[in-house]
């Protein structure tokens, strides 16, 4: 998702002469054209998360349209009072791009996870949050992100994430449906969309039909969405690379709490405690219990 | 700003902006007083002798910033833009009252002529930077001026923007620390000593000028200068500055005069 994402900058910033580009020495070859080409408009500015974020909000504050751009633990909660202060409360052009989303940076350990930064980012007023499933998608929410405006942040993968096909067109606020089908609705957010698939496709074979939702965009969630479902659906499902707390299953479950009527409804997510191993991100996933096939199985569990 | 500096006009200048940071901290009963005295001077010498703004323009893309990254010296700036006129000074009457704007820290916009919102230390200069590039990058010749705390140089961010400041020449940027010496509970000698001051700042790569900070004649030249570095003004001072009993006392960090207290602080700054 990183080179789809950091094109939409690129090409932003040759329609836009407000864009700048801020890397917290994170990027390596595909910020390059954007270095070479906006002089005066890219800094890799270091290591200095804090100050990063506080700069793009002084730039912004003076009519530039601002891109940060590092590792999600590090360009989250480091700076987590300049985002709230100098990007949230001045309500100013920056958006947050964080690589890495999940366990995505699996066999670096705990402090290149990413697990908590939906629950944390979400409290701040005016930040939108964006987290997209695979390269097409990411491409189609960053131009959408680019036009809107800041504050946003918006959760990439590393890199490698499959591109499958979408059967709708992504807007930011809006849940795409992935697959569709009738029975329960599965809605999962970010790269671990293509789990959902995965998921909804064993049940496919036992004829029990599966919607897969994406929820790109947690914050404005789309609540006319949930309590559609909540209406005509036997139960609602949430998948997330997140911890448990505060996430995507969080947001869902605020809407559907405070509905007169719902339907059954589980969230997973990561539980609420460190991984002590490591491994790749499929992984560190099945380790956790979000992996295809265990969520599978306690879906049937859950419905009996 | 013409070059001659009026220091009787100053005096004045700074002595009504004391007499109104005195008389909102009283009648409010909070909040932070020693350090909105100590910082009286930098600011009367920042709006009436070197910034280049237009009161009735606040926003025009051309002018000069000023961020007040001490946000719990606010009273100071409110009582500045009044006197500079960037709106009537009644308007602070409703400091301290339930519902108002005005809060105990900096809030961008709360009142004409505040750019950021500031009050957790360490944030103003990373603003300050980046305005400054903006502004550089525009060639529209704005300076901007960051009025920093000295206890607020303990937060490590301060030290990163330094770094980046000196490393892009951002000549544009002049901080200004207000060098009271001392924090919420004591000196900052004995909490974590910043010392020694100016050569830290000379070793991150910035120009640095040390003045007495209630002495115009040093302040502004001080402050206009324009070279090729960034620029740290250390501006020393004392906390309470005007005040005969809050002056040098960390006690008066935070606090408001009762009764008493007030007339005499009125009448030392007549």
């Amino acid at each position: 998702m990183r080179f789809e994402v950091v094109k939409a900058i690129y090409q932003a910033g040759l329609e836009d002469k407000r864009v700048c580009f801020i890397s917290g020495d994170y990027g390596h070859a595909n910020t390059e054209e954007f270095k070479r080409d906006f002089p005066g408009r890219y800094f890799n500015a270091g290591m200095s998360e804090q100050n990063i974020i506080g700069m793009a909000a002084g730039l912004a504050l003076s009519g530039m349209k601002v891109f940060v751009y590092s590792i999600v633990p590090f360009i989250t909660l480091r700076c987590l009072e300049q985002i709230k202060i100098d990007v949230c409360h001045h309500n100013v052009d920056v958006t947050i791009i964080g690589g890495g989303g999940g366990f995505a940076y699996a066999n670096a350990g705990v402090t290149h996870y990413a697990i908590e930064d939906i629950a944390v980012l979400r409290a701040l007023p005016n930040m939108k949050i964006i987290s997209p499933s695979n390269p097409t998608e990411a491409r189609l929410l960053m131009q959408a992100v680019i036009k809107a405006g800041g504050p946003a942040y918006v959760r990439i993968g590393r890199g490698k994430e499959p591109d499958f096909e979408l059967e709708y067109k992504p807007e930011i606020g809006k849940a795409g449906i992935v697959r569709s089908g009738d029975d329960i609705t599965l809605i999962a957010s970010g790269a671990i969309v293509a789990e959902a698939i995965r998921v909804r496709d064993m049940f496919k074979e036992q004829g029990i039909s599966v919607e897969v939702a994406n929820m790109h965009t947690i914050k404005p969630l789309d609540g006319d969405f949930i309590r559609a479902r909540a209406g005509t659906r036997r139960a609602i499902f949430t998948l997330e690379e997140h911890n448990i707390i505060g996430g995507l299953g969080g947001a869902v479950a605020e809407v559907l709490a405070e509905l007169p009527q719902r339907p059954l409804f589980k969230r997973f997510g990561v539980p609420d405690r460190w991984p002590d191993v490591v491994g790749s991100q499929q992984y560190l996933r099945d380790a956790v219990g979000i992996g295809a096939r265990e969520v599978a199985e306690k879906i049937r569990d859950f419905l009996r | 700003m013409t070059d001659a500096i009026d220091t009787k006009a100053l005096i004045a200048h700074a002595k009504n902006i004391r007499r109104t940071i005195v008389e909102m901290i009283y009648r409010a009963k909070c909040s932070h007083i020693g350090c909105s005295l100590s910082a009286a001077d930098i600011l009367t010498a920042l709006y009436f002798g070197v910034l280049r703004l237009d009161p009735l323009n606040p926003n025009d893309p051309n002018r000069d910033r000023l961020i007040m990254s001490k946000g719990h010296g606010v009273a100071a700036l409110y009582a500045t833009l009044a006197e500079r006129g960037f709106f009537a000074r009644d308007e602070l009457d409703l400091y301290g009252t339930d519902g108002t704007r005005l809060a105990n820290h900096v809030v961008r916009n709360a009142l004409p002529g505040m750019e950021t919102s500031n009050g957790s230390g360490g944030h103003g200069l990373s603003l300050g930077i980046g305005m400054a590039i903006a502004v550089r990058n525009a060639g529209n010749g704005a300076r901007v001026f960051v009025v920093s705390g000295d206890g607020e140089l303990e937060e490590g961010s301060v030290w990163e923007a330094l770094l980046f400041g000196s490393h892009h020449q951002l000549a544009n940027v002049t901080m200004v620390v207000d060098q009271n010496g001392m924090q919420s509970e004591g000196s900052t000698e004995t909490i974590v000593d910043i010392e020694p001051l100016a050569d830290k700042f000379h070793a991150f790569g910035w120009d640095v000028a040390v003045i007495n900070g209630h002495d115009f004649t040093q302040l502004i030249p001080a402050m206009r200068v324009s070279g090729s570095r960034p620029r740290v003004v250390i501006a020393k001072t004392t906390k309470g500055k005007g005040v005969s009993y809050m002056e040098n006392k960390w006690q008066w960090h935070n606090g408001s005069p009762n009764d008493e207290q007030y007339k005499i602080a009125m009448e030392e700054l007549l």
